[in-house]
């Protein structure tokens, strides 16, 4: 019995813990699967990013810790500009060239990140909240993924309320039903577009400041992050908040569950994604509808 | 009894109730020969004058070589496979796994390779069935994934982290020189025999049937095709051909890294020869090959540690300025014949 509780202690609190980060990392992706009904490949670029951007100011121009991430934000928001602009827009009819050209995209934001700033520089961003650690029962975690996961709920609150009670986020929902209707009653699709690119870097950006000084940080990590992304996105049903919230917490559970059940952390990643491959197999469409975000 | 029936500009040959023509109009294969024979030629010029490409063409070759097939399932399931890697990836370990354990030559692992690419090709068969669209991407995506955790958590068997080393060499004639070169032709009889090979299928009545399976599955059903088996045999028949070239870098290199084929920049680089040679045609493939392996090989030698930068850039505004890819630029002064177009979100 001791064991089932104890067992049961590290699912629950590893899994929450787990998925709100899972949820933090995949929310941009499936609001862009939604929104903008495109297949982001080249969301790996985001974490690189927000790393090594922030360490950029604060290196090479000496910067403090916010300054230099106030200036990595604006880097942000005009990188997603010309993506969408140069990729996303132009390329809306020939998904081979748009998938493809966004994936050179991430590429080079790799390239550029290992040339400058290799694994031997040792990149660190010193983003921790909280130092130590919390025990639970028989569970020891620490503070910063905890309050990460904290922050994780916080953030897509404030999401699903700005999507089910602003009157942007109505029209953010109309446009991921019907964009030909939308124009109809008078929405600015192409604004909200540009929106909807760089909202959703805040909540991907917030998730990697919070992991950046506990998980590893090298210029190749978005490719793992965005599998992670699509992994949860695709479970849940391509841009649907419902089902991204349901697919994180069972992709978290199922991590909880191999680490610290079967006591194989190296079968994190193939059993999410064999999860991910046997459900849809059974459910091509995921776990949720997803003609709509909500 | 064959009948042969020689026409001004073809041969006709008829057997009971079948017929195949032969076209001999020069403009038909003259391009073909005389490229051929420049391929043909170029490896035995480079061993004299720089033997350093001949590694360049093989490359080429083999990236031709996967790309090739790689049209092929595009255009026969009317989807796009983002995960080609996967079946390199079963070719290459099965050969690396039974040179290593029995000192079997690449003779002996060939058909093993083969049989099991064929086999784990026609398990994810129902995919081109089942999956479509966006979805099917991913699934393709995450398959070479999968296959790259395994290598990593069965370490002991596939070495997941460095690599499989000892697996017997595809020729070892005791000069390197030579070996380069006689792999160069090996890899060049490859890619031609694929190229052959399947555009004489694009182009009989079964090219055809895939052409309207990839214009819209539906009308194609309503026609009266039977969609689903030529949707696998085509993804299982490309996949085979694709799993050959992993056998061919296992004993190529006598050493076989999952790490190296089944991340997505390789993937990637297999996309982008398809892509930039000419948008899933199958001669553009062949272009795009050699595009790619010697830009590759130019930057290297002449930008030195800024080279994986600019390569994925000078990639990108190729992909961008040519949007038919660099076979489409010699095919805009051509007849525009019927050629199938790429489709993703289907």
């Amino acid at each position: 019995m001791e064991t089932l509780i104890h067992y049961l202690e590290h699912i629950l609190i590893y899994g929450f813990v787990l998925g709100a980060i899972y949820l933090l990392i995949s929310l941009g992706f499936s609001l862009i699967c939604g929104v903008l009904r495109i297949f982001h490949l080249g969301y790996a670029y985001i974490f690189p990013v927000t790393v090594y951007g922030a360490w950029m100011f604060m290196k090479e121009l000496g910067w403090g810790l916010f300054p230099s991430l106030v200036g990595m934000v604006i880097i942000q928001f005009i990188l997603a500009w010309i993506i969408y602009k140069g990729i996303v827009k132009r390329y809306l009819e020939r998904e081979e060239i748009q998938l493809t050209g966004l994936l050179l995209v991430a590429l080079i934001v790799e390239q550029v990140a290992n040339y400058f700033y290799p694994v031997q520089e040792a990149v660190y961003l010193n983003t921790t909240l909280r130092d130590g650690t919390l025990t639970i029962g028989s569970v020891v975690i620490p503070w910063q993924l905890l309050l990460g996961g904290v922050v994780s709920i916080i953030m897509t609150g404030l999401f699903i309320l700005f999507f089910l009670k602003t009157k942007e986020g109505m029209a953010v929902r109309a446009i991921s039903q019907n964009i030909y209707t939308s124009e109809i009653v008078g929405i600015n699709v192409e604004v909200l577009y540009v929106f909807i690119m760089m909202l959703v870097l805040l909540p991907v950006i917030i998730g990697m400041l919070l992991v950046a000084p506990i998980w590893n940080v090298e210029p190749g990590m978005g490719w793992l992050y965005q599998t992670t992304a699509i992994l949860v996105a695709v479970l849940g049903g391509l841009g649907n908040i419902k089902g991204t919230i349901l697919a994180s917490f069972l992709i978290g559970i199922t991590h909880a569950i191999m680490c610290f059940v079967l006591g194989e952390p190296r079968f994190m990643n193939l059993s999410a994604l064999v999860l991910v491959m046997v459900i849809l197999i059974i459910r091509p469409q995921g776990l949720a509808r997803s003609e709509s975000i909500w | 009894m064959v009948d042969i029936e020689l026409k001004r500009e073809r041969i006709v040959i008829r057997y009971k109730d079948k017929k195949w023509d032969w076209i001999l109009e020069p403009r038909y294969w003259r391009n073909a020969i005389l490229w051929t024979l420049v391929l043909l030629i170029f490896p035995a010029v480079c061993y004299f004058v720089s033997p350093g490409l001949i590694n360049t063409m093989i490359n080429a070759n083999i990236y031709a070589a996967i790309a090739i097939p790689l049209g092929l399932m595009t255009i026969g399931t009317g989807r796009m496979n983002f995960g080609p890697n996967f079946y390199i990836g079963v070719g290459g370990y099965t050969a690396a796994l039974l040179s290593i354990a029995y000192g079997w030559g690449p003779l002996m692992t060939l058909p093993f390779a083969i049989f099991f690419t064929l086999v784990s090709a026609l398990i994810f068969s129902p995919l081109v069935i089942i999956a479509r669209g966006l979805y099917y991407v991913l699934l393709t995506l995450l398959l070479p994934l999968v296959f790259l955790e395994v290598t990593f958590i069965y370490s002991d068997t596939f070495k997941g982290d460095t690599g499989l080393f000892g697996i017997v060499p595809l020729v070892d004639t005791g000069n390197a020189k030579i070996n380069f070169l006689l792999v160069a032709y090996l890899s060049l009889a490859i890619m031609i025999g694929y190229l052959w090979v399947i555009n004489k299928v694009l182009k009989s009545r079964y090219g055809l049937i895939m052409a309207t399976i990839n214009d819209d599955e539906d009308v194609a059903h309503g026609i009266g095709v039977n969609i689903n088996k030529v949707k696998i045999i085509s993804f299982v028949a490309a996949a085979g051909m694709i799993g050959v070239m992993g056998w061919f870098y296992a004993h190529y290199f006598s050493s076989f890294a999952g790490i190296t084929y089944l991340p997505l920049t390789f993937m990637l680089k297999i996309l982008l020869v398809m892509m930039i040679g000419g948008r899933a045609q199958i001669f553009g493939c062949v272009v795009g090959g050699y595009f790619v392996a010697f830009l590759e090989t130019l930057l290297i030698r002449h930008l030195g540690p800024i080279q994986p930068i600019v390569f994925p850039v000078i990639l990108m505004i190729f992909l961008f300025a040519l949007p038919e890819g660099l076979f489409g630029i010699w095919r805009k002064r051509r007849y525009r014949e019927y050629l199938p177009t790429l489709h993703v979100r289907r």
